[in-house]
């Protein structure tokens, strides 16, 4: 390894009131305080607007906060992006949700495997030879070199993907939805091996996925979003047993169990998401939240610990008051 | 709708020996390789498969069905489809609109940008009712759309589609589809394309349709827990093939067939922490690719050597159950 | 070597149309001649012979001779040089420096961006001919300042096209994906924008050459273009417009020279275009 890891549980990615705003107008990102600590695997939800995208965009370094701070190993992104992009861009590595798509349509796939080394002028022999350990750790057969983006699979494309950002060598990897477009019964495939490079490489992941089922059983903590906001942020077993955010409750329970007997009864919300440009005053969620108060409307909530490892953004949330919890499985029989 | 007409009633729709065929540079492709299956009356059937599984075709040829017709194989030409049932374009064109109606994943591309909502009803209307007036159409358009959960019917009905969300545009199909009053509603893969909470209102639509709608529904999805929480019926595809079907409860809880079984197991299952993650080893077989055995066998972990020799046939296996596989009976 | 696999499948293609068969055959007929003029023509081009002036089609002169007694023919041919040779050279440059300009301001800040269009509206808007009469009235006619009007006036044709092509690229996601892995400007622009925006740009560029023979002929034809002796299709068809009292081969034949391979060029650059999309080469 050539970049020396930080310890275990140190702050890798920092984020700090970050908001993100487009044309003066839009707030993709409004306060995003998030740290992710060396060897954490943390997964992102959220529906469209909810900032999830650009949150990625702006660890990476495509997206440049308007006013917050994001820090990488303790040093801010965008003076990175100044002083030594290269050397940045060796640290955080982002594979993209359409895995063809991300691959250049006219070179092969052995020249797309070859450009981290090119870009970053990486040693040859030391960097080709990784590479080779990394096909092979990858399962990519020699034959797939000589092809083109169009011509293989949606599973072989995101395993090039990887294959490129591991040839760096970086610490983070953020996923942005790694099994979309991936059959249920290739996606245990790609998951366990992006569990096992973790092990091997000291990898941190930031996954983000509107599969539930894979955030659940993947991650070690989930952040949840809305309308560019961080509403929720627990450490998965427990915001999957017990959310504590209205909206958070709601979403989770649209995934339903294939075996009746774990089934959630499904909480319906009312009307549309709201759009990014014209967000609802104060809580941004109480239009369409089924316990709304007064309050809401007009008071802004913070996001506030409500436990050590816990954190909401609500006025009333679920965990401080047992009688008003969602109505679960256990309840109704 | 009740459970005991399902046993004595005739199935609305009764496909036998269904093969969709395409030519192409590498030879004839085999979407659907001999598919055979019942859509009981008013009953949901939920069509699950996965990528090559041929469910979307399904839904394609269902609107080339005539309703409890078997079909055979003929020819027929179409550019370069190589479409063997026996039917005429004028007689289909017949029943769509009328006696069967669909619903697509994406809302967008299915409704006409250039019209509002309320010429897209009305003119379903008229297609239906040839002799309504302007006036009674634009009144069950109203109607319709209150029924699929539109709050501000008239503000909607003046929108043009790309005024309104996925979710809305959404209901406005459910709503067209709904005004065919069809005897078979097909979706396929309605909610795939919307967000989670989105998907939540429309399954509830859906749900809602039980009581409301009363002719038969197929459900084309990828989403096992959705079609095991709105379903009756599951057909589950493979290949091009049908390897089971029968009540959904029944088949989740005790699948009979292999690649029903393994997909289940792959299902991540969010209890268990830790360990593995399962998934199906290989790759579905080349559509260009013959068939003359089970088209699961190569990832089979219970391939024996009549599996790869003979095409296994759809067999009873229960009370409304079909599985088809050969080893049916010695597995356990 | 999949870039020779791929051109003899979209030539394959082309062939497969009847227009683009034919179209293909009379562009190779006419770069043959192009190409190897000096063994096609019978005669040299400039050769008098006063004696012979205004011949009907012999066996001597096949297509017979002008005024000043130059065999037709092969004046003929010789024109198919420099409408060539014109074209190819006008194309070359406009494609080079339209391209480049077109990704440029893709890429530049608004502003920036703004006042390459207007340079581009601009030189479109200006008509041609009033520039070649204003160039030539300073500098004199000849085949260069043919090949400097054409180019100029092509640059905002390509130019544009660049630039849309390199917007639509932008926003791709193997651009981002590049960009995470650090590539640098320079990098992105000659590695992946250029060769996929390069494709329909020599398309374009095919299908303008019928246009630019077409306008170096006007030019040559209205004395702004290329200099007697030098025998362009356009300058025949002077010669033979103002002699048509004493013959009418010679106008007849250099029209039909220059609509034959206009046509030519004009059915295989767009059988070309049907080759090359994918979306029409499925429907088959």
């Amino acid at each position: 390894m050539s970049t020396a890891r930080p310890p275990a549980n140190s702050a890798l990615v920092e984020l700090k009131g970050v908001s993100v705003v487009f044309g003066g107008k839009v707030r993709a990102l409004d306060d995003v305080t998030l740290t992710i600590a060396q060897g954490d695997i943390v997964g992102l939800v959220g529906e469209s607007g909810s900032g999830k995208t650009t949150l990625c965009r702006a660890i990476v370094g495509l997206t440049l906060a308007s006013s917050g701070e994001v820090r990488l190993n303790g040093k801010s992104v965008a003076g990175q992006l100044t002083t030594n992009p290269l050397a940045f861009r060796r640290q955080v590595q982002m594979l993209l949700q359409d895995a063809v798509a991300s691959l250049s349509p006219r070179m092969t796939i052995g020249r797309a495997l070859h450009e981290p080394i090119a870009i970053h002028s990486l040693p040859r022999e030391e960097a080709s030879s990784r590479l080779q350990a990394i096909l092979k750790r990858l399962g990519l057969q020699a034959d797939v070199l000589v092809k083109f983006p169009h011509q293989i699979s949606g599973g072989q494309a995101r395993r090039v993907g990887v294959a490129r950002a591991l040839v760096m060598q970086p610490q983070v990897i953020i996923a942005d939805e790694p099994t979309a477009g991936l059959d249920v019964s290739v996606q245990g495939e790609l998951l366990n091996l992006l569990l096992d490079l973790q092990q091997e490489f000291g990898l941190t992941y930031l996954l983000v996925s509107h599969n539930l089922n894979v955030i659940r059983r993947v991650t070690a903590r989930t952040a949840v979003m809305y309308l560019g906001q961080i509403v929720e942020e627990a450490p998965t077993r427990e915001l999957f047993d017990k959310p504590a955010h209205p909206y958070s409750a709601a979403l989770l329970s649209t995934n339903p169990a294939i075996d009746p007997a774990h089934r959630t009864r499904r909480i319906v919300l009312k009307g549309e998401i709201p759009s990014v440009v014209n967000p609802p005053s104060g809580c941004r969620f109480h239009t369409r939240c089924p316990v709304a108060q007064a309050r809401c409307s007009s008071d802004s909530p913070p996001l506030t610990d409500i436990s050590p490892e816990r954190k909401v953004r609500c006025h009333f949330p679920f965990t401080l008051d047992p009688a008003r919890r969602p109505p679960s499985a256990d309840e109704d029989h | 709708m009740s459970q005991a007409n399902l046993a004595t009633t005739t199935a609305l729709v009764r496909i036998r020996g269904l093969k969709l065929e395409a030519s192409t540079q590498r030879g004839t492709a085999h979407i659907l390789r001999g598919v055979d299956l019942d859509i009981g009356r008013g009953r949901i059937l939920g069509v699950v498969g996965e990528s090559g599984s041929g469910k979307s075709s399904l839904a394609s040829c269902l609107l080339r069905l005539l309703p409890s017709n078997i079909t055979h194989l003929g020819g027929q030409r179409r550019v370069r489809r190589h479409d063997l049932l026996k039917l005429d374009d004028t007689t289909i064109a017949g029943w769509r609109g009328k006696r069967i109606a669909m619903i697509f994943q994406d809302p967008m591309t299915a409704l006409n940008p250039l019209f509002t909502v309320a010429t897209h009803l009305v003119d379903v209307l008229h297609r239906r009712h040839p002799g309504i007036s302007r006036q009674d159409a634009l009144g069950r358009a109203r109607a319709a759309l209150v029924s699929v959960g539109i709050a501000d019917a008239d503000l909607r009905l003046a929108a043009y589609p790309h005024q309104l969300s996925g979710g809305m545009r959404q209901r406005v199909m459910i709503a067209m589809a709904l005004l065919v009053e069809p005897d078979l509603l097909v979706a396929d893969e309605p909610t795939t394309a919307l967000d989670a909470t989105v998907e939540a209102q429309i399954v509830d639509l859906f749900e809602g349709l039980r009581s409301k709608f009363s002719g038969s529904i197929v459900f084309i999805s990828h989403h096992l827990g959705l079609v095991a929480q709105l379903c009756d019926d599951l057909c589950v595809m493979y290949g091009g093939t049908v390897v089971e079907t029968g009540p959904v409860a029944e088949v989740l809880s005790k699948p009979q067939h292999p690649y029903t079984q393994a997909l289940l197991a792959c299902e991540i299952d969010s209890d268990a922490q830790g360990g593995r993650l399962v998934s199906i080893p290989g790759e579905v077989q080349d559509p260009v690719a013959p068939h003359m055995a089970c088209v699961f066998a190569p990832r089979c972990a219970q391939a024996d050597a009549r599996c790869r020799a003979t095409v296994p046939a759809l067999q009873a296996c229960g009370a409304q159950r079909t599985v088809a596989c050969v080893r049916y009976g010695e597995l356990g | 070597m999949n870039l020779l696999a791929n051109v003899f499948t979209t030539l394959r293609k082309v062939c497969g149309t009847l227009t683009g068969a034919v179209g293909l055959v009379i562009v190779l007929l006419v770069l043959g001649c192009a190409i190897f003029a000096p063994w096609v023509a019978t005669h040299n081009p400039d050769a008098l012979d006063v004696m012979s002036r205004f011949s009907r089609p012999t066996a001597a002169h096949w297509l017979g001779t002008d005024h000043l007694g130059r065999d037709l023919f092969s004046r003929m041919v010789h024109g198919a040089s420099i409408a060539m040779q014109i074209a190819i050279a006008s194309i070359a440059i406009a494609l080079t420096l339209g391209t480049s300009l077109g990704i440029l301001a893709a890429y530049l800040p608004a502003r920036s961006e703004r006042f390459v269009l207007i340079v581009f509206d601009v030189i479109s808007s200006f008509p041609s001919l009033v520039l070649a009469l204003a160039v030539v009235a300073v500098f004199g006619p000849s085949s260069t300042i043919v090949v400097f009007i054409v180019a100029v006036t092509l640059v905002p044709h390509f130019g544009r096209v660049a630039r849309s092509q390199t917007l639509t690229l932008k926003s791709a996601p193997f651009l981002e994906s590049e960009r995470i892995l650090g590539a640098s400007w320079g990098r992105i622009v000659f590695h992946h924008v250029l060769p996929n925006i390069l494709g329909p740009l020599v398309i374009l560029a095919s299908m303008d050459i019928p246009v630019v023979i077409t306008i170096e002929a006007g030019l040559s034809f209205l004395g702004l273009g290329v200099r007697p002796p030098l025998a362009s299709w356009g300058t025949l068809i002077q010669d033979g417009y103002t002699y048509i009292s004493d013959t009418w081969v010679p106008v007849v034949v250099s029209s039909v020279a220059l609509a034959v391979a206009t046509l030519g060029f004009t059915l295989f650059g767009e059988a070309l275009r049907d080759a090359v999309d994918p979306r029409i080469g499925r429907e088959h």
